[in-house]
């Protein structure tokens, strides 16, 4: 166990080195940089001392190697350097529109196994009846519907039927508890209607397999009644799949963001990355890119060992 | 179902026989998966619209009449006008091009890359296999839609680079699905028949090993397929994909159809529904299609 606890572990770094590499690399390709970008916002009157000197502020004077490792150290540091656009800080610029972020991911992941594990066992339990039908294509309608567009749909809808729009302003969660929500449940319902068709296959195909199982005809030969072969056995054993699931796409909803959020104009993680693109802010793409990238591998990582700690035949392989 | 069981290089051999067993197939999956015909009679409407966009569309979806600036549904125009007095419903019919065209170039390619790079990898094994599967990792660990930006910034944005980025983050995943299929099939005995009769590397791949992976080839193209027209929607909805004036799904949610949803619905809601529908077709004929090829998960 501990062997392969120590296996998995190492094979982290040798990932977030990748990406590291990949997105430096990346970046570095898009034509522009930063300082052209900023200057050019004078109508062109910098001078190419002037440029040249903001290059050498940044450090882009030096060879690529040089400024790679000089960025890898700081991230060890968990020092992300500061945004070559605004100036400031990376941490700060990250840390609120992470709480708003993180905080729409949680909502809808809550939505999405609301919504996911009664549908998926009802499905499963009537295979191949109309309620099986209709489960199906009610998931896969959320996996074909634009969560950006559910959105505008949402907001319409409030404003024809209810004549009432959401807050456009954020208000943090425990300035005003009540203000926050009606603001954020809206994306979260958009986003969780998408993020639950996944999860609602995988748990009816999941019940689907468990309910074949020799156990499952046991606990039913020896009486037990429905509720109790349903929830103690059967569910029980069908949502390690399902579990992987919603954590690995927890872990992209962070990211995943980027254009629901345009929609409800929500300053989060992913409007701050398509900004940060559209200026060419080098550290802040990298920030951002490794913060998201190495929450997933992260996510990755504790997945499997739950795995290996809830299912022992994977332990001992 | 027969479907499986029907290897590529058979069909080249008995040619009349073939075409009516096809016809078989075709109409064993329409009887048997509803849901799944349904799904490909929505493609095949959509492939023809497409096609005939010339002829179908009632006006050119380029051309602006700033004297019918936000029309509503009529007669006229049926699906209404846009700010600049575009016709909406001729615009979305042009714009199912875009959409398809970008969908299918970029599973295609997405697919194929992914498959030959995941036999590869199964195939040489051993070491080739280790760093492909790290390389793999770091792709994977990007969302979709990030790496996706990043590489339309690079490549800038005309439809073939929109093309491009989308394909490379597909590559992986479906690398990593026909690997697994692909390291059963390297133990097969007639793969080392092929080794034993001194084929090349390159042969035993393309021609003996490709081929048995079609099943998961075939499930992965079709869910990429809806994938692609979604992700090239949502790129252009942010404003790096597409670019206007081109007709495309994703664009025409953008901007004006906003600003103007309480007074002008008709601009969100239309385009809206024709991702949808496509997006949907295509997830419902892949959903079938994987049903009836993969014997794991047929239900019995």
């Amino acid at each position: 166990m501990s062997k392969y606890l120590l296996k998995r572990f190492l094979l982290m770094f040798p990932t977030l080195l990748g990406v590291a590499v990949v997105i430096f690399v990346l970046i570095r390709v898009i034509p522009g940089d930063v300082v052209e970008l900023r200057m050019s916002g004078d109508r062109g009157s910098a001078s190419q001392q002037a440029i040249d000197e903001e290059r050498v502020r940044f450090g882009l004077d030096q060879p690529v190697w040089k400024q790679f490792a000089t960025w890898v150290w700081g991230v060890v540091r968990l020092d992300f350097g500061t945004s070559m656009w605004t100036g400031a800080p990376i941490g700060e610029e990250i840390k609120l529109r992470f709480a708003l972020s993180m905080q729409v991911a949680i909502m809808a992941t809550i939505v999405a196994v609301l919504l996911a594990i009664p549908l998926g066992v009802v499905a499963a339990l009537k295979q191949d009846t109309w309620v099986d039908y209709a489960v199906r294509i009610f998931s896969i309608a959320g996996l074909a519907t634009p969560s950006f567009w559910l959105g505008i749909v949402f907001i319409l809808l409030l404003l024809i039927v209810f004549k009432w729009l959401p807050p456009m302003v954020y208000t943090p969660f425990w300035v005003n508890p009540w203000q926050n929500l009606l603001q954020l449940v809206w994306p979260a319902l958009a986003v969780g209607y998408r993020y639950s068709a996944v999860a609602t296959r995988m748990t009816r195909s999941a019940m689907l397999e468990v309910l074949r199982e020799d156990y499952i005809r046991t606990a039913r030969a020896k009486g037990l009644v429905q509720k109790l072969v349903l929830s103690r056995h059967a569910l029980k054993n069908a949502m390690l799949p399902v579990m992987t699931v919603i954590g690995l796409e927890f872990a992209f909803l962070l990211g995943g963001l980027v254009v629901t959020e345009q929609v409800f104009n929500l300053n989060g993680l992913g409007l701050l990355f398509v900004q940060a693109v559209a200026h060419r802010d080098y550290t802040l793409i990298q920030a951002l890119v490794m913060i998201v990238s190495g929450f997933f591998i992260l996510v990755n990582f504790v997945m499997d060992v739950m795995y290996a700690w809830l299912d022992p035949r994977i332990r001992y392989r | 179902m027969a479907i499986a069981q029907a290897p590529a290089p058979e069909l080249e051999l008995e040619v009349p026989r073939v075409r009516s067993r096809w016809a078989e197939v075709v109409r064993d999956f329409c009887r048997r998966r509803p849901l799944g015909a349904i799904g490909a009679a929505v493609i095949v409407l959509m492939i023809a619209v497409a096609v005939l966009a010339q002829v179908i569309a009632p006006y050119d979806p380029l051309g602006t009449n700033f004297g019918a600036m936000l029309s509503p549904p009529s007669a006229k125009h049926w699906l209404g006008t846009d700010t600049f007095g575009r016709d909406v419903l001729s615009r979305l019919i042009y714009g199912s091009r875009t959409a398809l065209l970008v969908g299918f170039g970029a599973s295609v390619l997405g697919a194929t890359l992914g498959a030959i790079l995941g036999v590869g990898s199964a195939y040489f094994a051993g070491r080739v296999d280790l760093y492909l599967q790290r390389l793999m990792d770091v792709f994977l660990s990007f969302p979709l839609i990030i790496l996706a930006l990043a590489l339309v910034a690079i490549l800038g944005n005309s439809i073939p680079n929109l093309i491009m980025a989308i394909t490379v983050p597909m590559i992986p995943r479906c690398a990593l699905v026909i690997r697994s299929s692909a390291l059963s099939i390297r133990e097969m005995p007639y793969v080392d028949a092929a080794r034993a009769a001194g084929f090349g590397h390159t042969r035993i791949i393309l021609r003996h090993m490709l081929p048995n992976v079609m099943a998961p080839y075939l499930i992965i193209l079709t869910a990429f397929l809806g994938q692609a027209i979604l992700l090239e929607a949502s790129l252009s909805f942010l404003g790096l994909g597409v670019q206007e004036p081109i007709a495309a799904w994703g664009l025409m949610l953008r901007g004006a159809a906003v600003e103007f949803a309480e007074s002008a619905p008709w601009m969100a809601i239309f385009p809206g529904l024709a991702i949808s529908l496509a997006v949907f077709a295509f997830n419902l004929f892949g959903d079938s299609l994987r049903d009836a090829l993969d014997p794991r998960l047929r239900t019995q």
